[in-house]
């Protein structure tokens, strides 16, 4: 809870101190948590957007006059590049906010706590099965890919050949999801999914006191801050 | 009380060509039969409509009746025939609903379908890891668990339903020698102690002979041959038919044609554990 | 003259630490048919993906007619080595069979006459001639499987192979990969198979090589390896010898791994003799 609230200020604040002050609780947060070492994937993964960013703000700030150098026709300005630092920040306070969301909860505590609170079992049974089956579909993408290049398909290489290479990948990935799917239809059906009764709960999660005020107080804090933007309160330096 | 196809005819919606014609097959409880026949025979076919899955939940055109202790399977709503039939598919992975982070949850998830107090689906739960001897498996994570350990808690989850009758299409097929053993053991016993009534396809003739009394071979979509297992798996017309006689059978028929006669039953002595 | 495949001490630890070989010395002679045996888990799916390099080693070295796989790639080793995968549905996308099976050639440069040529005679062998024009996904499972087979076959490559091929198979498919087999060898190519079917091991391989927890356990022709001698090591495994080399044993009839040989034996003998 207290992540998906660091992930709307991330998203709401802009400036130098905002930015900073959410990394520096995210950072906190993690740490309680004891994930920050798991994180560092997820940084990597905003590495294309950051340098996208950098490089898009500093040398095309529209309007900017206080050139910093010049490569070809681009130049770089001063007030594009802070822009760029400040933007990614902003990502870098972003991401890291939904890898503590990530890390910290479960799942199956989710679709627990989701499904305790009316979510129907249709529902719950597409989420919990979009989060399983990732990996599964991961591990079939690569043995496509193998029995492909087995058969001489060229992964390396130009462009065109890449697009060429793509039908033989998507063919069979496309094929047996929906075979699979009409299979796993009947195999749910064969298995009462459409009994009209309420699922038997099995675990309840525990929600004390303390978890109660964080989680109202995250919430009052969010309304908060989006009141303060859209007021124009909130202007720090 | 058996599980009963009369003149079962059955086409699947789009198509003109019937897959099943005339079909009549009975399966009593706590019986084996098995079904035979080459890949392209109808045999899937027999298992989704012996189950109510067709045309129940796949559609398409049944002519004839389907019959599960004397009510029609196009009576019964799908969740009422879960309870009275199961159906175990080749592939153990596409059965398994893919949610639940362990086995014991996913044997739990049909008892949980039907809205069942706690008590009893704890108690289901746990008489279906003891029936397959699985109990070891529980804490595991359902996706990473052996090919026959899979399928046998796919076999546990329907089991978990109470089904009187189980349908199984080839459920050996994707397995190595251990699993296959493990899941063939395992129906033996259920046939034997729980009394359920089972129908299951099978490309290993071997494992027909050892689980089955009586058995039934297709040929495009028609009864070829039925009768007992010994006496269809003996028949000359077999491997005509798309089936791989036993081995035995094969070795009595070989041995013949070199002039030498071998009592099968001596033949069968010789698979049997040796005496110490 | 230089082996078909040679595997020197190869080791193979996947990224996440877990060991699928160790210490596998292996020489495959051109025109070998070998059989590779095991459990699943036994490592003979990451034995084979050693062959054309989709996998390298990460211990010893792999020779493929004498040339080290590292650092060349799958492309390249396709034209040598063509490997038939188990499930056919990861590998078919085409919308007819006849382009499905001429997409390996064609990745391997061949135009025209010489495409067909080898997709027609990939067809035949595989017994599909004409289902040429047939779209694969209205086939059955066992059709699909030679199919993807001989999608592979028409690569026309040295050595070929097959992961699985009897899996899911009726009579008239074992029989047909049977026919392909025995095809392959008559025309000097060499052929590794993946396979559980011990009874497909012994009447249709010179070799059969048992695989456990990474290790080569036993290495003969069908006639040592499914000898009573070597029971123990295959039960350690849960592998089972063929019916007739049960039966022939229990007569006292020395190693009779097919029913040919039994009968053979029985002849010999004059009699079947007690079991």
């Amino acid at each position: 809870m207290i992540a998906v609230t660091e992930a709307g200020f991330a998203f709401l604040v802009r400036g130098w101190t905002g930015p900073l002050v959410v990394l520096a609780l995210v950072l906190a947060t993690a740490l309680v948590a004891g994930v920050s070492r798991r994180m560092l994937p997820f940084v990597l993964a905003t590495l294309p957007l950051v340098l996208s960013i950098m490089l898009i703000n500093t040398f095309l700030f529209p309007g900017a006059h206080d050139p910093i150098g010049t490569i070809g026709p681009f130049t770089a300005t001063w007030t594009g590049l802070l822009a760029a630092l400040q933007a990614t920040l902003r990502v870098v306070a972003f991401a890291l906010s939904v890898a503590v969301f990530a890390l910290t909860t479960d799942t199956d505590d989710l679709l627990t706590d989701l499904e305790q609170r009316g979510l129907g079992r249709r529902a719950e049974f597409v989420i919990g099965a979009a989060v399983r089956t990732v990996p599964r579909m991961i591990e079939r993408a690569g043995e496509i890919v193998d029995a492909q290049r087995a058969r001489g398909l060229d992964t390396q290489g130009g462009p065109i050949r890449r697009v060429r290479g793509v039908l033989p990948l998507a063919g069979p990935m496309i094929s047996s999801s929906l075979g699979e799917v009409e299979e796993r239809t009947m195999a749910l059906e064969a298995r009462a999914f459409t009994a009209p009764t309420r699922r038997t709960a099995i675990r309840h999660l525990p929600d004390s006191l303390g978890q109660r005020v964080v989680r109202w107080g995250s919430f009052a804090a969010v309304v908060l801050v989006v009141a303060a933007t859209f007021g124009g309160w909130l202007s720090l330096p | 009380m058996a599980l009963v196809l009369s003149g079962v005819s059955y086409r699947y919606a789009g198509t003109q060509k019937p897959v099943l014609h005339g079909i009549d097959l009975r399966v009593e409880r706590g019986e084996v039969v098995g079904v035979a026949g080459a890949s392209d025979a109808g045999k899937s076919t027999l298992c989704l409509v012996a189950a109510g899955l067709a045309p129940g939940t796949v559609g398409g055109t049944l002519a004839g009746s389907v019959e599960i202790d004397s009510e029609a399977t196009t009576s019964l709503k799908p969740f009422e025939l879960a309870q009275r039939c199961g159906m175990l598919f080749q592939n153990s992975v596409t059965q398994l609903s893919g949610t639940s982070r362990s086995v014991w949850e996913e044997i739990a998830f049909g008892p949980r379908n039907l809205g069942l107090p706690l008590a009893e689906v704890v108690e289901r739960v746990e008489a279906g890891l003891a029936a397959l001897r699985i109990e070891a498996l529980a804490s595991r994570d359902p996706l990473r668990v052996s090919g026959g350990q899979a399928q046998l808690v796919a076999l546990a989850s329907v089991l978990a339903l109470r089904p009187a009758y189980l349908v199984l299409d080839e459920p050996t097929s994707q397995l190595d020698p251990e699993g296959t053993q493990l899941v063939g053991d395992a129906l033996a016993g259920l046939a034997g102690t729980a009394g359920t009534g089972i129908l299951i396809v099978e490309h290993k003739t071997d494992l027909l002979a050892r689980l089955t009394q009586r058995m039934l071979v297709l040929d495009d979509g028609r009864v070829a041959l039925a009768g007992a297992t010994e006496a269809v798996l003996a028949d000359p017309t077999l491997r005509a038919l798309g089936v791989e006689p036993p081995s035995l059978v094969t070795i009595g028929r070989e041995a013949a044609t070199a002039g030498i006669h071998l009592d099968p039953a001596d033949l069968a002595m010789a698979l049997a554990p040796r005496r110490a | 003259m230089t082996d078909a495949v040679e595997f020197e001490s190869v080791g193979f630890v996947y990224p996440d630490g877990t060991r699928a070989l160790a210490e596998v010395s292996l020489r495959v002679p051109a025109g070998q048919r070998l059989a590779i045996i095991g459990q699943n888990g036994s490592g003979k799916s990451t034995l084979v993906r050693q062959l054309n390099g989709l996998l390298q080693p990460t211990e010893g070295r792999v020779l493929v007619e004498g040339r080290d796989t590292r650092g060349r790639h799958v492309a390249e080793l396709a034209a040598t080595v063509g490997l038939a995968f188990q499930n056919p549905d990861r590998q078919i996308f085409a919308g007819r069979v006849r382009r499905e099976v001429e997409f390996g050639p064609r990745n391997l440069g061949l135009r025209g006459r010489a495409l067909d040529d080898a997709a027609t005679r990939a067809l035949d062998a595989a017994g599909m001639a004409d289902q040429a024009e047939s779209n694969p996904y209205d086939l059955g499972y066992s059709r699909r499987k030679l199919l993807a087979i001989a999608s592979i076959l028409a690569m026309g490559t040295p050595i070929v192979v097959l992961d699985e091929p009897t899996t899911g198979q009726d009579a008239a498919g074992v029989e047909r990969v049977r026919r392909i087999v025995a095809d392959l060898a008559a025309a000097g190519r060499t052929v590794l198979a993946v396979s559980h079917d011990m009874r497909f091991v012994a009447d249709s391989f010179d070799r059969a090589v048992v695989l456990r927890a990474g290790r080569i356990v036993l290495d003969g022709t069908p006639d040592e390896g499914f000898a009573e001698a070597s029971w123990p090591v295959l039960a350690s495994t849960f592998l089972e010898p063929p019916v007739a080399a049960r039966v022939g044993a229990r007569m006292g009839m020395g190693s009779t791994p097919t029913v040919a040989a039994l009968v053979e034996a029985m002849k010999a003998r004059g009699s079947a003799g007690p079991i």
